[in-house]
């Protein structure tokens, strides 16, 4: 029997995050009085909230038959990792260069092989973002590796 | 002001070249969004909300607005010719818009969505301001514990009305109510769960939490079913005219879905998603013959998109009047509107008279914008979705990253909004809503500040809450819905055991 793993592993991990929220809070932050709420009543209250819901929901979904949705591993990864890597490269590689690789990568797990149709979209991509961010918005942003 | 005059006033703010501009930007950009599937509203939305940095507050009102009530009318494109609705509203739309596609009646059903999405919004707009005048004058009585309850019970509503699992969206609301809470306190100046980071200390950036939530997850989700979508057949102008069964089919379905959308739209929690699902069973219920609904009745078209189309303009009667959104999608606004310094209430219409009654008039045109350039221009959308997914996504993920640098210029948002994002999905996979997390987020601040002032004046009596009227009423509504849905899941539960 497969249970509904959704649930169970959702419920507990928020249930986990609002105890955590709310032993820090409470530890860390003045919880004051009803009249003076300090900074830490406010999250506390959340964190215990948090943590119960997390429990009902994980609770009966121990016992409960659910079904698998199917992950998109492929295309969280490519689309993560441009982002990331868009990240890492803009300051260093500039506009262009890293919005073409980012492109590339994106592209990646499209049901649709070569790589000819992936070059034309990178250097589209690239040349419309120039024209749109840095010519037309004026945004202050490096555009070459050498423009820094 | 009077209603007229308010009227005229908006008319000279809203025919400005540079509103105009940016009324006309937002509804293409709507349509855009709401004719491709997989992204919807909110990611759009959240695309656009670091351009309106660089634009005065009315124009970016009157944009964001655009986008939203732009994308109810794109998004009955895909419903009906692919069955794949391009947004959440446009669900329903599917059910016999889809069989009328099949029957060969693709054009009369786009026909009938855009022309009730038009009544819908017109009649929304009337709606809106009896309303919001009437609405206003009676807020200017509320106290801070009024202000607490009512937001309580629009994030109760928001999770338990319409919800397959109320405990997972309720999680999800305090899981945004708790990320609300990162960063500086504003009472006390201490710095609340940011881990000892500077970068936090403003607070978690509404930008990249939109974007990571619903532009950069949708994009993942979409991916694999946008590449294997079918190719819509091209639809011209002249296929889209009704006859004249058609025509008289379509007037009592989208005034009675305007009077739910309405009514709906301007309550707190509830929006045009769930309106345009009751203006639908309300169709069947009373049709003579309810066997027709699914196999390709246009009173299944027409009424939902005339609900849709209403809730999304009345929608902005406690958001603007309150400042408390009723929905994500509102919530997502409110931001707009805080980071320009505007802060919504009561005392809106007078003090900003430009913002409301500009926004008010600009619905009017931005609609008429959307009729025109729907009915003649459809087969320009249709070919939209022809384009395969595969070429558009790239360019939203740069956008996305892009949109987020510019808010501070700074390279960590980028990569917080692939964390963001990683989680983001993992929470579509499991089925919780992202949309409710952000509604909480934007709502937990201002929560915490009327409960903390409504303690103080009452000196710490928390019977406050249910001495007032208002407040007592709102809190009353809270549990009778929490124990109105706990009561619901116990019996499916039963029954499933069973």
């Amino acid at each position: 029997m497969q249970r509904d793993l959704h649930d169970l592993w959702g419920g507990a991990v928020l249930a986990l995050l609002g105890l955590a929220v709310a032993v820090h809070s409470a530890v860390s932050y003045d919880f004051g009085t009803l009249r003076q709420m300090g900074p830490g009543f406010f999250p506390t209250l959340l964190g215990a909230t948090l943590a119960v819901l997390g429990m009902i929901v994980a609770v009966p979904a121990w016992r409960r038959q659910g079904q698998a949705a199917p992950v998109a591993l492929p295309e969280a990864a490519a689309v993560l990792g441009s982002i990331v890597l868009f990240g890492l490269t803009l300051d260093w590689l500039g506009l262009v260069a890293a919005t073409a690789l980012t492109a590339m990568i994106a592209t990646l797990p499209s049901e649709r092989r070569g790589w000819r149709w992936r070059v034309v979209l990178a250097g589209a991509l690239a040349l419309l973002v120039w024209l749109v961010f840095s010519v037309g918005l004026q945004m202050t942003i490096p555009v070459w590796p050498w423009s820094r | 002001m009077s209603a007229a005059e308010g009227l005229i006033f908006g008319l000279g703010v809203a025919l400005q070249p540079t509103i105009m501009l940016y009324c006309l930007i937002g509804v293409v950009l709507g349509t855009l969004i709401g004719v491709l599937p997989g992204i919807g509203a909110m990611a759009a939305i959240s695309l656009l909300l670091p351009i309106t940095y660089y634009i005065p507050p009315e124009a970016a009102l009157v944009m964001l607005a655009g986008v939203y009530y732009g994308s109810q009318y794109g998004g009955a494109v895909a419903s009906i010719l692919l069955r794949l609705p391009g947004t959440p509203q446009s669900v329903v739309t599917a059910l016999d818009g889809y069989p009328m596609t099949q029957q060969g009646r693709a054009g009369v059903a786009l026909f009938a969505s855009m022309v009730s999405s038009f009544a819908g919004s017109i009649l929304g707009i009337v709606v809106l301001v009896l309303l919001a005048s009437w609405l206003s004058a009676v807020a200017t009585s509320f106290g801070a514990a009024d202000y607490a309850a009512m937001m309580v019970l629009g994030l109760v509503a928001a999770s338990t009305i319409g919800a397959a699992a109320p405990a997972k969206a309720l999680a999800m609301v305090v899981l945004g109510l708790i990320l609300g809470c990162v960063g500086t306190d504003v009472n006390s100046g201490v710095q609340r769960l940011n881990f000892g980071s500077t970068q936090l200390m403003d607070g978690i950036n509404l930008v990249a939490l939109a974007m990571g939530l619903f532009g950069v997850a949708e994009v993942i989700g979409g991916i694999r079913g946008a590449e294997r979508h079918g190719v819509p057949e091209r639809v011209s102008f002249a296929q889209m005219m009704p006859g004249r069964d058609d025509a008289r089919r379509m007037v009592g379905p989208t005034l009675r879905g305007t009077g739910v959308g309405s009514f709906f739209g301007a309550l707190p929690g509830t929006g045009s998603t769930i309106s345009s699902f009751l203006s639908y069973a309300l169709e069947r219920r009373i049709a003579r013959r309810p066997e027709r609904f699914g196999k390709g009745a246009i009173e299944g078209v027409a009424g939902p998109e005339a609900a849709n189309n209403a809730a999304a303009i009345t929608a902005f009667v406690p958001t603007l009047t309150l400042g408390i959104p009723g929905d994500p999608i509102m919530a997502l606004m409110l931001g707009a509107l805080v980071i320009h310094g505007v802060q919504p209430g009561p005392m809106m219409i007078e003090a900003r008279p430009e913002m409301f009654w500009g926004l008010v008039v600009s619905f009017g045109i931005g609609n008429l914008l959307l009729l025109i350039l729907n009915l003649p221009l459809i087969g320009i959308w249709v070919s939209i979705l022809r384009i395969p997914f595969r070429w558009l996504y790239p360019a939203i993920i740069v956008f996305v990253c892009l949109g987020v640098y510019s808010v501070r210029g700074s390279t960590f948002d980028i990569l917080a909004v692939a964390v963001i994002g990683a989680a983001g999905y993992a929470l579509i996979l499991a089925s919780f809503s992202p949309a409710l997390l952000l509604l909480g987020f934007v709502l937990g601040p201002l929560i915490e500040t009327n409960l903390r002032r409504a303690l103080l004046i009452s000196r710490g009596d928390p019977m406050v809450f249910l001495e007032r009227p208002i407040a007592a009423f709102f809190v009353c509504a809270s549990v009778a819905l929490l124990l109105l849905s706990a009561a619901q899941s116990f019996r499916r539960r039963g029954r499933r055991a069973a």
